[in-house]
């Protein structure tokens, strides 16, 4: 289609302040989808998604809307994950677009989280259309709203576009607004093929699809592309897009987004931010901002039962056909067996590829503690990468130990400025920047060590601000510190699994609240469990969990014996789910327990 | 497939009250239902094949110690093989009169099961019953009287305001009335009971916050079992005591995997091979709701039923082998002891049982 005729945007909104319903909406005005239809609706079509009401992979629909100017427009519409640990998946889906609708919710306003994405899309030059949703909510304050939008993101706000995403009012001007607001896609179609992948995934009938946006020239079926980060050469086997049901076509013309897939093995190869150009004709320079995406956060998976590592690794695989950004190879634990060192984007990362091995793979799992990646110097002075803690070099041979360093933007409401400052200055924080952004609002540019972000900060975050800050970050270097490696030892055999570095100045009190909240979580046993928590050979804390007393069952109820092989057998199921350490039974939860260490016992 | 002396259950789950600890399906209900459910039980005894004449009864509740005398022998009538060697009525405490005593032993009831629960009057209050110490003593008097010596009396451990104190002063009271059989129960709060529901809301009407945890309830247990040794009552089960041959027959059927069949509401039945429940709800036995069957495993069954027994289990060769694994932690932790082929459960090993019984079930 000519360009002239295509807009390409995105949704920004925050959670609950009505995204999926304006979504439907536009997609049911446009007559892409019946109202049924809508309920397998592809946005957000994985259960988490759904559940958790974030997007984890973006989508790219295409709707077909006659404007009231009577021309016929192809609107595309680009939903982009919205959460800090795909902060760079988000960058690749905005620069695939043109305009932006901002969606704010008519009585809560602007919320933080909201911000940095509209920051991001504004970094891109893309035309913003702010839209105020839920007026029809009898708490609706447009006005109010349309002033803080001004005055807190600064734009203009005088032409929002006032709406029920729910009614369907205001549905129509949005198109509108979308149509003349919205700048045409610019690019060349006569250049040399360039187009941007924003989102891959395995299909295993035809391999990797690849959703991509053509910014020069055109695609077309049986073309030989090549990939411009690897170099590798492909065969374009087929071109579509989503409308939203996969609709193949011929061609992808300079402007239009769609899929492509040409027989790609692994998403691995497909990687989110490269430039795909035309084999024979080859653009001169790929387009800007691609990154090579490297996990973060780190983190053991075993499988509870020892005998479904096979099972495990299956899932693993099939995972990262999906998932490019997940890493993993094998590990072995003394206290857990066999299975995997797992690398990842972030914490929300982690807990979704975890779910789903449990959801989809039906395998019961341990995590360990996520850690980062630690650069040791050893007194050799050779440089050695560490993610897992028990894999430290000897104390006698570490030399320096550098950790990743981050530079980390927290944009809150001055109310709760107190709360954050200390959590930041707790978590060995350096304030770089403090500014006023206007309406009461303040943004802070922090350096953290991330290993203080992987534990439990993020929730942390939320609890000071009451869910009013946004946290946006990105690696920023290493820096030598003081750290140490703290042991746990349960019934005095070490627990590998429970290992965690710390910094030096922390380590005691790390150490006490580990052994306490372990404490609490492994069930009294048979006999008396002592738990201790050790840097080096030295004890630095100690609890005691007495032994268990009673578990029996008095009462016959005339002659009930299923009654009693019920409660026993249930026994024996919770003791299933418990790894068994030297003597002890220790529950999943356990070995999460120091993700919350340093955390004050509030709101338990 | 009944082939060896069985027992008979009659559920009858009606009480004057409910106690504040009870998660059965036995309650207060209307005096109509309660006429239904004598014709449905009365239905259910005439039904049965009766191939062979029980060895002994047991009319549990709920109280069936409140059943009219007539409608008792009604159902205890439908019964073949009178004289039972044993035939046991539960009785709640205060329901107990010189007419009702005379009447259940015309019948053919010669063993009387009291739910005295405590000898402390705050304890019982907080159970939602309303006898005393007195009432207790009067009543044993009363059936002693009536020909009815076989008497049993029930203990909770772990009711809500016991202390040390005031558990010797439950103990003392059976020192006193010296009745050849004590069954002590450790409390199991339940979620269901109002008791439960308060702990877990955090009320003070039952008492929920004064309810002694585990570690004390199993402290209260163990000096049970001392005092009661020492009074020549010692365990046989888990929770029954009894002079020497005064053990109760019926109950030891289940522990020895012998048959018995039950009739009423949530009754239970075994009959060498399969498990039979009745519908649980009194109303859904009325609606003649069909009673669940499931195959015995026996194999797993005379261990984590067996082993109740204080005398223990004769365990099979090939048993021996199969559990040699679990059989030697438990040894080495003091929960289990062998003697000339026989395996028990130290004192210990009673109080764990759960934990050892767990592991004699297959996967």
């Amino acid at each position: 289609m000519d360009p002239e005729f295509i807009r390409n945007f995105s949704i920004i909104a925050h959670i609950d302040h009505g995204k999926s319903t304006l979504a439907d909406r536009l997609l049911e005005v446009t007559g892409a989808l019946s109202q049924r239809e809508m309920m397998e609706q592809v946005l957000d079509s994985m259960d988490l998604e759904r559940e958790r009401g974030i997007t984890i992979k973006a989508h790219a629909v295409r709707l077909n809307y006659r404007a009231d100017d009577g021309n016929d427009y192809q609107l595309n519409l680009i939903d982009t994950p919205g959460h800090v640990d795909f902060s760079y998946e988000v960058s690749r889906s905005l620069q695939a677009c043109e305009g932006a609708l901002l969606v704010i919710d008519a009585s809560q306003g602007v919320e933080a989280q909201t911000l940095a994405n509209t920051y991001l899309a504004l970094h891109h030059n893309l035309e913003i259309i702010p839209v105020i949703n839920k007026i029809d909510l009898p708490s609706a304050e447009p006005e109010r709203i349309r002033e803080q939008i001004e005055t807190v993101i600064g734009l203009d706000a005088k032409d929002a576009v006032l709406a029920s995403a729910k009614q369907g009012t205001g549905v129509h001007e949005i198109l509108e607004a979308i149509v003349h607001l919205v700048p045409q896609p610019k690019g060349s179609p006569d250049a040399p093929l360039r187009a941007l992948i924003f989102d891959s995934w395995f299909d295993s009938y035809r391999g990797v699809i690849i959703l991509v946006r053509v910014l020069d020239g055109r695609l077309h079926k049986g073309q030989k592309i090549r990939l411009w980060s690897n170099g590798q050469v492909y065969e374009v086997d087929g071109l579509g897009y989503q409308a939203p049901k996969s609709t193949p076509c011929d061609e992808l013309a300079t402007g239009e987004v769609g899929f492509l897939f040409a027989n790609i093995k692994t998403v691995s190869d497909a990687k989110i931010g490269d430039t795909i150009t035309d084999h024979e004709n080859p653009a001169a320079e790929p387009l800007p901002g691609f990154e090579e995406i490297k996990a973060m956060v780190f983190a053991g998976l075993y499988p509870v039962e020892s005998h479904e590592h096979g099972l495990l690794r299956d899932a693993l695989e099939k995972l990262r056909l999906n998932d490019s950004a997940f890493s993993f190879e094998p590990e072995n634990s003394v206290a857990l067996g066999f299975g995997f060192r797992c690398g990842f984007l972030g914490l929300l990362h982690l807990e979704i590829v975890q779910e789903r091995l449990e959801r989809e793979f039906n395998i019961d799992l341990i995590t360990t503690a996520p850690g980062v990646r630690y650069l040791v110097t050893t007194t050799s002075g050779e440089i050695v990468e560490v993610h897992n803690p028990t894999k430290f070099p000897d104390p006698s041979e570490i030399k320096q130990i550098e950790e990743p360093i981050i530079a980390a933007t927290v944009i809150t409401r001055e109310e709760y400025l107190g709360g954050i400052l200390k959590l930041l200055e707790e978590k060995r924080g350096t304030q770089k920047k403090f500014e006023y952004i206007g309406g009461g609002r303040v943004m802070l540019t922090y350096e953290l060590p991330l290993n203080e972000i992987v534990l439990d900060f993020y929730d942390r975050l939320k609890s000071a601000s009451r869910g009013y800050a946004s946290l946006d970050y990105h690696l920023s270097g290493h820096r030598v510190s003081p750290l140490v490696k703290l042991d746990v030892l349960v019934a005095g055999e070490p627990v590998d699994a429970l290992t965690i570095i710390v910094h030096k100045e922390f380590a005691y009190e790390r150490g006490k609240d580990l052994i306490a909240r372990l404490r609490k979580l492994i069930p009294r046993q048979m006999f008396e469990v002592a738990l201790q928590a050790a840097i080096g050979n030295k004890i630095v804390a100690r609890e005691t969990i007495s032994a268990l007393r009673k578990n029996v069952l008095a009462k016959c109820y005339g002659g009930d014996i299923s009654r009693k092989r019920k409660l026993l057998e249930k026994q024996k199921e919770g003791k299933k789910r418990m790894k068994r350490v030297g003597r002890v039974e220790i529950p999943q939860e356990a070995f999460l327990a120091v993700l919350k260490v340093g955390q004050t016992e509030e709101g338990e | 497939m009944v082939t060896s002396v069985a027992g008979v259950y009659l559920s009858y789950p009606f009480c004057a009250q409910k106690c504040t600890y009870c998660n059965f399906a036995s309650g207060v209900f209307p005096r109509e239902l309660e006429r239904s459910y004598v014709h449905a039980l009365q239905a259910e005894l005439r039904a049965h094949p009766w191939e062979w004449g029980p060895q002994t009864v047991y009319l549990g509740g709920g109280t069936p110690s409140i059943l009219e005398i007539d409608v008792l022998r009604t159902l205890l009538e439908l019964i073949p093989g009178a004289p039972w060697a044993e035939a046991t009525l539960e009785a709640a405490p205060g329901t107990v009169t010189p007419e009702r005593a005379r009447g259940w032993v015309e019948c053919g009831v010669n063993r009387v099961s009291l739910g005295v629960q405590s000898f402390v009057e705050t304890e019982i209050r907080r159970t939602g019953r309303k006898h005393t110490a007195q009432t207790v003593k009067d009543e044993i008097g009363i059936l002693q009287e009536a020909g009815i010596g076989n008497i049993n009396i029930d203990l909770i451990a772990g009711l809500s305001g016991q202390t040390e104190a005031s558990w010797r002063e439950s103990l003392d009271g059976i020192e006193r009335l010296a009745p050849p059989h004590v069954s002590v129960y450790m409390l199991e709060v339940d979620e269901d009971s109002r008791l439960g529901k308060e702990m877990l809301l955090g009320g003070v009407r039952y008492g929920a916050a004064e309810t002694p945890g585990d570690d004390q309830t199993a402290a209260f247990y163990e000096t049970a079992v001392d005092r009661l040794s020492s009074l020549g009552i010692p365990r046989y089960e888990i929770s029954n005591f009894a002079r020497p041959g005064h053990e109760s027959l019926h109950n030891l059927k289940y522990w020895k995997l012998e048959p018995y069949a039950g009739f009423g509401a949530d009754a239970h039945s075994f009959d060498g091979a399969t498990r039979r429940q009745n519908p649980e709800s009194v109303n859904a036995y009325l609606a003649g709701e069909d009673s669940e069957t499931t195959p015995a495993h026996l194999d797993e069954e005379r261990f984590f039923v067996g082993l109740r027994l204080a005398a223990g289990i004769h365990p099979a060769p090939e048993d021996w082998l199969r559990f040699a694994a679990p059989i030697r932690r438990f040894v080495d932790a003091g929960l289990l002891e062998t003697e000339n082929g026989m395996l028990r459960l130290t004192n210990r090993g009673v109080l764990l049982s759960n934990e050892v019984f767990q592991e004699f079930l297959t996967p």
